[in-house]
């Protein structure tokens, strides 16, 4: 204790230093890169955004982890981040419970099944076609949240309880749980959503068909959201059946010019 | 409702205000309420330790409402704004800094989100803690004050989110109390009492209580 030397203090402050250049990749998902692509280093002062916009590298467009999220900038600010935090533990709450219901319901045909000889890993053939990837899962679920924060879902629900829901006829969420393509899905949730506008809240101008007919252009747009940013929508007060687009860069041209006519006419 | 007590600082108008967020978020500019809360808690210590139970009634009272987040999130960035800028602050102001720290431990400690603390805020309380336990921090005895505080708070919560880094900033704190000179005897016993507080597992004895506290009350 007595050989104490003021190299300890130097390496107290210098540990610290090192930590600070790890701390804000800590904070954004580990990435190795800031904000503006460039790679997190000692020199970087992790201040302000406008000593970063010269450019970006052009190696800058594969994200560090899986998927969509730490992809946008807009990821970085603490609100969402803590709105992505939230829904991932959702969705693991979820994905337990769903598992549960599925093993409660297979039950009754385990003894079947093992006694024609196959293995136990398969007394749940809904296990297998589970989907768990939690990329794929957050975009259903993103995808999901726009239907249900619409005007035309809460009216749905208040009107149309549950126990007298009749297949076919009245919408149902697709189940995010579930194997499909990506192209299935996307039409599922499509489908899902013209078929919930039938609730839509009257207006002014326009019949029903007139509604559908330009509410179609939004659900196009769902499809083309490969990126769901969250800058504006789902969270917010429910915008009647409009999909924003926050950046409408993956969006074809066409269909971005009708929708600046389309999206003031839409309540 | 527990806040009442609290609005007392502002005027009658911006009372009016918060009060109705508390019942009826989804009626009001929620964007202002959070800034309204943010700039007091950064002039006032005393609003700033509790503000955050002001910030959680809000925050629940919005997503039972309308399954809404616009509260939180313009707080956050806002808190997180301010955070980019702290040595700023502190320059300006070792006062508004400490205020700034009491206020986003407070919100660590409220804020939780399915009753776990916030990741995103982690770091960032980190961040504050190893800076007020710098050698140019530790010489101001407020901001060892704010440093010990908030550690009695939620270093519990801190240690078990990151507990590294709240190895790394004991070492600083040890180094501090053993090694930098012109500390006031005052700092070096709140420093010396975190560091028996965290060696017990954030308690104290009986008898580290007897010394501390009962010789201050003295």
């Amino acid at each position: 204790m007595s050989t104490r030397t003021p190299d300890r203090r130097t390496d107290a402050t210098s540990s610290r230093r090192e930590h600070t250049r790890s701390g804000p990749s800590r904070w954004s998902h580990c990435r190795k890169r800031g904000v503006d692509g460039s790679m997190r280093t000692d020199e970087h002062e992790r201040t302000d955004e406008h000593e970063r916009t010269e450019g970006r590298h052009s190696s800058f467009t594969t994200p560090e982890s899986s998927g969509p999220v730490s992809r946008c900038a807009a990821s970085s600010d603490w609100g969402s981040q803590v709105e992505d935090n939230e829904m991932r533990r959702d969705l693991h709450r979820d994905l337990q419970r769903y598992r549960r219901r599925i093993l409660a319901a297979d039950g009754p045909h385990r003894e079947r099944k093992a006694s024609s000889g196959s293995s136990g890993s398969c007394d749940s053939k809904e296990e297998e076609s589970l989907e768990t990837d939690e990329g794929v899962l957050l975009r259903r679920q993103k995808q999901i949240s726009y239907g249900k924060n619409t005007l035309a879902y809460d009216r749905y629900i208040r009107e149309v309880p549950k126990h007298l829901r009749q297949p076919g006829i009245h919408p149902k969420t697709p189940n995010k749980f579930r194997k499909y393509s990506r192209r299935s899905w996307d039409q599922q949730i499509k489908l899902w959503r013209v078929k919930l506008h039938a609730w839509d809240p009257p207006t002014d101008n326009g019949t029903q068909e007139d509604n559908e007919e330009q509410l179609d252009l939004g659900d196009i747009m769902d499809i083309e959201l490969d990126f769901p940013t969250l800058a504006e929508p789902g969270p917010q007060a429910a915008h009647a059946g409009v999909m924003e687009d926050p950046e409408g860069t993956g969006t074809p041209v066409k269909v971005q010019r009708m929708d600046a006519a389309a999206a003031s006419d839409v309540v | 409702m527990g806040c009442r007590e609290q609005f007392q600082s502002f005027d009658p108008d911006t009372q009016m205000l918060l009060k109705t967020a508390l019942k009826d978020p989804s009626s009001v500019d929620l964007e202002k309420v959070s800034n309204i809360i943010v700039d007091q808690s950064l002039k006032d210590q005393v609003f700033s330790k509790e503000a955050g139970r002001i910030c959680y009634t809000i925050v629940q009272a919005e997503a039972k409402q309308s399954d809404g987040n616009v509260f939180r999130r313009n707080l956050l960035n806002r808190l997180q704004r301010e955070f980019k800028d702290r040595e700023d602050m502190r320059a300006r102001s070792i006062h508004e800094w400490v205020c700034y720290v009491t206020f986003i431990c407070n919100i660590f400690d409220y804020l939780k989100v399915n009753n776990m603390p916030m990741v995103a805020l982690v770091h960032p309380v980190y961040d504050c803690m190893m800076r007020l336990a710098q050698p140019d921090a530790l010489k101001n005895e407020e901001e060892v004050d704010c440093l010990v505080l908030q550690l009695h708070r939620i270093g519990e919560q801190l240690e078990k989110a990151n507990s590294q880094r709240m190895d790394q900033l004991f070492f600083l704190l040890r180094d501090g109390f053993l090694l930098q000179e012109g500390l006031t005897s005052m700092t070096r016993l709140l420093l010396l009492e975190i560091l028996e507080f965290r060696a017990g597992g954030w308690m104290l004895s009986s008898t580290a209580n007897k010394y501390y506290y009962s010789e201050i009350s003295d």
